[in-house]
């Protein structure tokens, strides 16, 4: 496949994703009445004009928050030949890409120049210095059990056995890790209420736009990229390869934000706590028991 | 993937482009945290140009790091910094750079006709003194200020004409360590190492060709000589920083900056909506002074809170 014809078919995948996303987590806030967060409601109809507006970065927020979601849907597979490039460092690459939404996010709200706002820039930096960490150990695991950071030989590895089995605390890292990354509750701090859902209420029209499928986007690469890591990715009986990987990615993502509305949400500070004092230890002692399954053989081809 | 002829100098030229005028706008912007970002996208372009030569892992590490790294450091500088924003000295009067890179920094109501401003200047609080000046100059016409600001710039720039009068309101407040007179000496200078550093690359009698292909897993290899040949130092990188995140954390140790009450009302959450109100209750005489001024303030944000989403709700 030539790069002409990768582009469109990723962009069409990220938007089918983010379609999903969004239709999936309307229903459950609907049912479970929770703070929306990311997923609020945007005016689509009327440009937002900042009077004190940084016109250059202000507009740079959403198209980098998009760019960094649609880059990370490349690596991402949805059936043995199907992902738009499986590159030998796929895994780190999604960290780094999806980095860029922190970055864009940081942008608009520093560029949109409300209070709001930029308190929206703050806290989205600190959420990043608070998940980072913790999410690369959670990802530490699966790569030292594969062997290899392409998100293909991953899939392929776990042929026999799941890494949710071998690596349950791996998983529930990853799950905590997954909803900051992916700021949804319980770690919404950047999209909460009390600042007007930050860089949304200062964009409108097609910025508007590109804030839904890069915050959308982002849920859905995240819930897709914890399918390949611990759930097989496209294996599985009877149905074919991406099917399965539909049914896993929205069936993870459905039970990480049921499992994020059952608790109560965290502050950016709470947020800082629990990854320094918990998440990252945590961590650690899952690599090392990776290390020693490794060691006995568990697990690997 | 490998790259045609045409698409590597394509892509080469925009990395190359991108680190250059990276470079260029973080030198010259007012805006103190455009700079930041400028730094970044200087450093992204040339991990753009690592990739390129096959160092994938190197540069995505780049990427990394200074995503991450830059933001954290631009909140701190913003911590410290006077105008970071750079709104007030976007209004300066600027060399054809500067001005271009600091191009939609002034908010908007300076360009129109004074309105009442709400909200906004979150990291702008000179803003304001700005404004206000502005209008008491208007009203007045101080001609000695106009002056003043004339001579000062046909001092620094050595441009004769400034007929460009719509930017006269901010001379007031020019900054003046903006055209101190080592820059001339300093700028040529620089100038000069660049054509010395340059010129070295280009009278370099032979570059070598390789006809070897790079490994494609770079990461395994990266991974192995870091284990390997150069553990000590990469140990001992890790020792430090642990060494770093213990002084952090000892300097920082609780009880020595207990927390602000005023930010409790900010935070997201809130299952007991009332706990920062709760003490307010009490009889003022029990309360010391400064704490119920405290809690007079964080009602004082809940009110105008609520005010704003009311208003919000009316549009």
């Amino acid at each position: 496949m030539g790069v002409v014809l990768q582009m469109p078919v990723v962009l069409a995948a990220l938007l089918g994703g983010a379609l999903l996303t969004l239709l999936l987590e309307r229903t459950l806030l609907q049912r479970t009445q929770t703070e929306p967060g990311p997923a609020a409601a945007v005016d689509y109809r009327h440009a937002v004009d900042p009077p004190n507006a940084d016109r250059w970065l202000y507009p740079a927020g959403p198209v980098l928050a998009l760019l960094g979601v649609a880059l990370a849907t490349v690596v991402i597979p949805f059936g043995p030949n199907l992902i738009g490039e499986d590159l030998g460092i796929g895994v780190f690459y999604f960290i780094v890409v999806v980095d860029f939404v922190v970055l864009g996010i940081a942008l608009g709200g520093w560029g949109a120049n409300t209070p709001d706002a930029v308190e929206a820039c703050y806290r989205i930096v600190a959420q990043l210095v608070a998940y980072v960490i913790p999410l690369g150990l959670a990802l530490v695991g699966a790569i030292m059990m594969a062997e290899s950071l392409s998100t293909v030989a991953i899939v392929e590895a776990q042929t026999g056995l799941w890494y949710i089995v071998l690596q349950p605390i791996g998983f529930v890292l990853y799950l905590i890790t997954g909803l900051m990354q992916a700021y949804r509750a319980p770690f919404l701090e950047p999209f909460a209420a009390s600042i007007q859902q930050g860089v949304l209420h200062t964009s409108g029209g097609w910025q508007a736009m590109a804030w839904r499928m890069a915050l959308s986007g982002v849920l859905f690469v995240v819930a897709a990229m914890g399918a390949v890591l611990f759930l097989g990715g496209w294996q599985g009986p009877l149905l074919p390869g991406p099917v399965w990987m539909l049914l896993k990615t929205y069936g993870l993502m459905a039970l990480m934000l049921w499992l994020g509305t059952r608790v109560r949400l965290r502050s950016t500070a709470q947020m800082l706590a629990l990854s320094w004092k918990v998440l990252i230890p945590v961590g650690l002692v899952n690599v090392l028991i990776v290390g020693m399954l490794i060691l006995l053989g568990v697990g690997t081809a | 993937m490998i790259l045609g002829p045409v698409a590597q100098i394509v892509a080469f030229s925009l990395c190359a482009l991108i680190a250059i005028a990276g470079a260029l706008g973080m030198a010259t912007t007012m805006s103190m945290f455009r700079s930041g970002i400028f730094l970044m996208a200087s450093f992204i372009g040339v991990a753009g140009l690592f990739i390129l030569l096959s160092a994938d892992l190197l540069g995505l590490l780049q990427v990394m790091m200074y995503i991450g790294g830059m933001l954290v450091m631009i909140l701190f500088m913003v911590l410290f910094s006077h105008d970071p924003g750079g709104a007030m000295m976007a209004g300066m009067q600027l060399p054809i750079i500067e001005k271009f890179f600091s191009l939609g920094l002034l908010p908007r109501e300076q360009k129109q006709e004074e309105q009442s401003q709400h909200a906004g200047n979150g990291h702008q609080p000179m803003e304001q003194n700005g404004q206000d000046d502005h209008a008491g100059h208007a009203d007045h016409g101080d001609q000695d200020a106009e002056q003043n600001g004339h001579d000062e710039h046909a001092g620094q720039n050595g441009h004769g004409g400034h007929e460009d009068h719509e930017d006269h309101e901010h001379h007031e407040h020019m900054d003046m360590s903006m055209t101190t007179p080592i820059k001339k000496p300093a700028a040529v200078l620089a100038v000069l190492v660049g054509v010395i550093l340059v010129g070295l690359l280009l009278l370099r009698p032979a570059w070598p060709i390789v006809a070897a292909t790079p490994n494609p897993n770079s990461a395994e290899m990266v991974g192995h000589l870091l284990m390997g040949k150069y553990m000590l130092a990469f140990e001992g990188a890790g020792l430090l920083i642990l060494i770093g995140i213990f002084g952090a954390v000892f300097l920082a140790r609780a009880g020595h900056f207990p927390d602000e009450r005023g930010r409790e009302a900010r935070v997201a959450v809130d299952a007991q909506p009332t706990a920062p109100e709760a003490p307010a209750l009490q009889p003022v005489a029990d309360a010391d002074p400064p704490d119920a001024a405290e809690l007079v303030g964080v009602t004082e944000i809940q009110t105008r809170r609520n005010l704003e989403k009311d208003g919000r709700g009316e549009q």
